[in-house]
C-alpha cells in the first residue's frame, strides 16, 4: 500500500516523487486476469525522460513539462499561477463557471464520501493521491491563502499553510490529469461539492494563464481541429473520400446502396460524427448512414471546418477553445439551414454542445441540439425498419458514457434498444450510476510517455472488472462477446485495454458502438454486420 | 524533444520513438528501426506497405484508416501483423517516418 500523503508533502522534496504506483496493491481483477507477472508492466521513465522531463508524481508522465531552465522560470510560473487563480475567482474572467466552482470551493466537510465513488481511487488499491479530495482541497487552501484579502496571514494562523512553489505547481499541473472529470463523486457528495469541476477548473488555469496544455488537447487537438477541421487530421476532401471508399466497401458487404449525404442545404438535420470514428470504427458512421437512409430521413453531414468532427477538446481543459468550437458547429448548421443537429455517439460532444455551450450559443447560433440515444429510440420503434433479433442472439453489456448517462440523465432509451434487439443483454453492476470507462476527460486521446499504462492499468480497472463481471456466466474466448459503448472516447480506452489485457484472446470480448448493433439486426442485411474483428 | 540515432544520424522523435523529421526520412531508417524490432531484412512486402503509408500520408497528411490500407496491399490484417511485429500502426507506419496518428483515433 502507498504511504499516506498530508496535503502539505505536496510542496515537498519536489525532486522526487511523491507517490509510486505499487501493481501488487491495485483492485485485484478476476482470473486470468490475476497474475501480475502475465500482465505487461508499466513502462519506467528512462533516464533520459527523467532528466528532461518534470517526473516528480507517481512516476507516470503525461504531459511531458520540460523541466525549468533556472530559478527565475520556476518563480515565473508561480507568479502566472497567483494571477490565473484569481481570474478564476472574478466574474469578467470566469463568467462561464464561476459559481460552481465558488459553490464547490466554499466548504468540504471532508467526509471522504467521494473517494469511496472514485473508480481511480478505489481501483489504486486506495492511494492517497488520487482522492478527488486530495487536488481539490490543496487548491482550495490556495485560493484561500492567495486569492484572497489577508489569506496568507489566515492560513499561518489556522496551520493550513501550503507553501506555493515549483513542486506545487508542477505536480498540480500532472495530477489534474489524473481524474477523469466524470463527476461520480460529486453525485455522492453529500453537499454537492463538485471535485471534477475543481479539476477542470484548474486544468483551465493551466492552460489560459500559463499556457500549458497537453499536446493532445491542445496543439494536436483544438488548435488543429479549428486549422483543419478534426484533431486526427483528417481535412475535409480527405474525410469526404474516406466515407466513399466505405460507402462502397459496405455497399458490397451489406447489399444495400449506401450513400453518405454531404452539404446538403435544406436537410432536416445534420448529424456530426466524431471523425476518429471514420478512421478506427468505420463501422459507426456506416451504421448511421444505413440507419437513416432506411428510417427515409432527410439528412446530412457537413464537410466545412470542423463540421464534420463533433468532437470539443475544449470542454476538458479550456474555454475559450471551447467556445471556438462550439460556435463552429452552430454556425455551420444555420448555414445549412438545417432544423436541428443530432449528435453522433461522442458523449463529450454531448457535453459541449448540450449544456455548457448552452451559455455560448445564444439568439441566432441556439438552434435545437438531439442527442443521440432519443434518435435512434425514435428509428427503431418508428417500424420504418424491419429488425430480426435473433441476429445479435450474443452476450451483450452496455457501457453508459458519463457525459451523456450521468451527467444527462439518458439512461433508458439506449437500453430500450438493446431490450429489443438483443436477446442476451445483461446490464453492469452498478449502472446508470455508472463508473467511467477511464479515459473521459480527455485521458482517452492522450498517450504521452507512459500514460497509457496508468489509464488502462489503473483509470481504467474498475470498468475492466465490471465487464469481466459481466459476463462471468460465459468466460471463455470461445463465447463471442460484445461490449456496447456509445461513445468514441470510451470506445478508445476500451480498445487499448483489451489489447494490454489480451480480453480477445483470453475472453472473446470485442468493443463497438450502439447503431451496429441496430444494424447487424436489420433483416435487409445479407451477411452479418458485426465481423468480430476477423 | 527526444533524440535517436538511426542508420548514423541524430533525428527528433517523439516520445514513443516516432520519427518528427518526416522530410529526412530514408530508407535506411526504415530499415534501421525495423532492426530495433529484430526484424533484420525488409522484404518486397515490406516496402509495399511502408512505401503506401508514407505516400498516402504526403499526399494526406493523415494515415490511411486500415481498410485501406488492407485493399491497397492486397495484405490480410494477420499478414500485417506478421510483417510488422507491433502491427500496422506501431510499427509500419514508425518505420515509415510519419508521426503517430494522434486525436480520437
Amino acid at each position: 500500500m502507498a504511504k499516506r500523503l498530508k496535503l502539505t508533502d505536496i510542496s515537498k522534496n519536489g525532486d522526487s516523487q511523491l507517490s509510486d504506483i505499487d501493481v501488487a496493491a491495485l483492485m485485484p481483477l478476476p482470473p486470468p486476469y490475476d497474475k501480475i507477472d502475465d500482465l505487461p508492466p508499466i513502462r519506467p521513465l528512462t533516464d533520459d525522460q527523467r532528466e528532461r522531463l518534470e517526473s516528480n508524481l507517481d512516476g507516470i508522465v503525461a504531459l511531458a513539462l520540460p523541466r525549468p531552465k533556472n530559478k527565475e522560470e520556476e518563480q515565473k510560473y508561480i507568479e502566472q499561477f497567483i494571477s490565473g487563480l484569481k481570474k478564476l475567482l472574478s466574474k469578467e474572467d470566469n463568467w462561464t463557471f464561476l459559481q460552481p466552482l465558488l459553490l464547490s470551493l466554499d466548504y468540504c466537510a471532508r467526509c471522504q464520501t467521494c473517494s469511496e465513488a472514485c473508480h481511480v481511487y478505489l481501483a489504486s488499491g486506495k492511494n492517497d493521491l488520487y482522492r478527488p479530495s486530495y487536488r481539490s482541497e490543496i487548491f482550495r487552501r490556495l485560493v484561500n491563502k492567495y486569492g484572497k484579502p489577508g489569506g496568507k496571514l489566515k492560513a499561518k494562523l489556522e496551520g493550513n499553510d501550503i507553501e506555493l512553489n515549483w513542486s506545487t505547481v508542477s505536480r498540480l499541473y500532472e495530477l489534474a490529469y489524473r481524474c477523469n472529470l466524470c463527476r461520480r463523486c460529486a453525485q455522492a457528495c453529500p453537499m454537492s461539492v463538485d471535485n471534477g469541476l475543481i479539476t477542470r477548473e484548474i486544468r483551465k488555469l493551466f492552460s489560459q494563464e500559463l499556457g500549458w496544455a497537453p499536446l493532445e488537447l491542445h496543439e494536436k487537438g483544438t488548435v488543429l481541429q479549428l486549422e483543419v477541421g478534426s484533431p486526427t487530421g483528417l481535412r475535409p476532401a480527405v474525410a469526404k473520400d474516406n466515407l466513399g471508399f466505405l460507402d462502397e466497401e459496405f455497399s458490397e458487404s451489406t447489399g444495400l446502396e449506401v450513400k453518405t449525404p454531404w452539404d446538403k442545404k435544406g436537410a432536416d438535420l445534420l448529424l456530426i460524427h466524431s471523425a476518429g470514428d471514420i478512421i478506427s470504427f468505420p463501422e459507426s458512421p456506416i451504421s448511421f448512414t444505413i440507419i437513416c437512409n432506411a428510417a427515409g430521413l432527410n439528412w446530412t453531414l457537413s464537410s466545412e471546418i470542423p463540421g464534420y468532427d463533433g468532437v470539443n477538446y475544449g470542454v476538458f481543459y479550456d474555454d475559450i477553445q471551447l467556445a471556438k468550437v462550439a460556435t463552429r458547429h452552430a454556425q455551420i448548421a444555420r448555414a445549412l439551414g438545417v432544423k436541428k443537429i443530432v449528435m453522433g455517439e461522442c458523449g463529450h460532444q454531448h457535453k459541449a454542445l448540450m449544456t455548457v455551450a448552452d451559455r455560448v450559443l445564444t439568439g441566432n447560433l441556439n438552434i435545437p441540439r438531439e442527442n443521440v440515444m432519443t434518435f435512434l429510440e425514435e428509428i427503431v420503434f418508428s417500424g420504418r425498419i424491419k429488425f430480426d433479433p435473433s441476429r445479435n442472439n450474443f452476450p451483450v453489456t452496455l457501457h453508459d458514457p458519463c457525459n451523456v448517462v450521468r451527467n444527462l440523465g439518458i439512461v433508458e432509451p439506449q437500453r430500450r434498444i438493446l431490450r429489443y434487439l438483443c436477446p442476451q443483454f445483461r446490464e453492469m453492476t452498478p449502472h446508470g450510476i455508472n463508473y467511467c470507462c477511464g479515459g473521459g476527460g480527455g485521458l482517452a486521446v492522450m498517450s504521452n510517455v507512459n500514460f497509457t499504462d496508468w489509464k488502462v492499468y489503473v483509470a481504467g480497472r474498475m470498468k475492466f472488472k465490471q465487464i469481466l463481471d459481466a459476463f462471468a456466466d460465459r468466460p471463455g474466448p470461445e463465447v463471442k462477446k460484445y461490449v456496447c459503448a456509445p461513445c468514441l472516447n470510451c470506445k478508445l480506452q476500451f480498445r487499448d485495454m483489451m489489447e494490454y489485457f489480451g480480453a480477445k484472446e483470453k475472453s472473446g470480448i470485442i468493443v463497438g458502438g450502439l447503431a451496429e448493433l441496430i444494424v447487424n439486426a436489420m433483416v435487409d442485411i445479407k451477411q452479418p454486420f458485426i465481423t468480430w474483428g476477423d | 524533444m527526444a533524440k535517436m540515432e538511426l542508420a548514423g544520424n541524430t533525428y527528433e522523435v517523439d516520445e514513443h520513438g516516432f520519427f518528427q523529421e518526416t522530410a529526412k526520412w530514408n530508407e535506411e531508417i526504415a530499415r534501421a528501426y525495423a532492426a530495433k524490432e529484430n526484424v533484420n531484412e525488409l522484404t518486397p512486402d515490406h516496402w509495399t506497405a511502408v512505401n503506401y503509408l508514407r505516400n498516402y500520408y504526403l499526399e494526406n497528411g493523415i494515415c490511411p484508416m486500415i481498410r485501406r490500407l488492407i485493399k491497397e496491399t492486397g495484405f490480410s490484417l494477420k499478414k500485417l501483423y506478421d510483417l510488422f511485429p507491433n502491427g500496422p500502426a506501431q510499427s509500419a507506419c514508425k518505420w515509415a517516418g510519419v508521426p503517430k496518428p494522434t486525436g480520437c483515433v
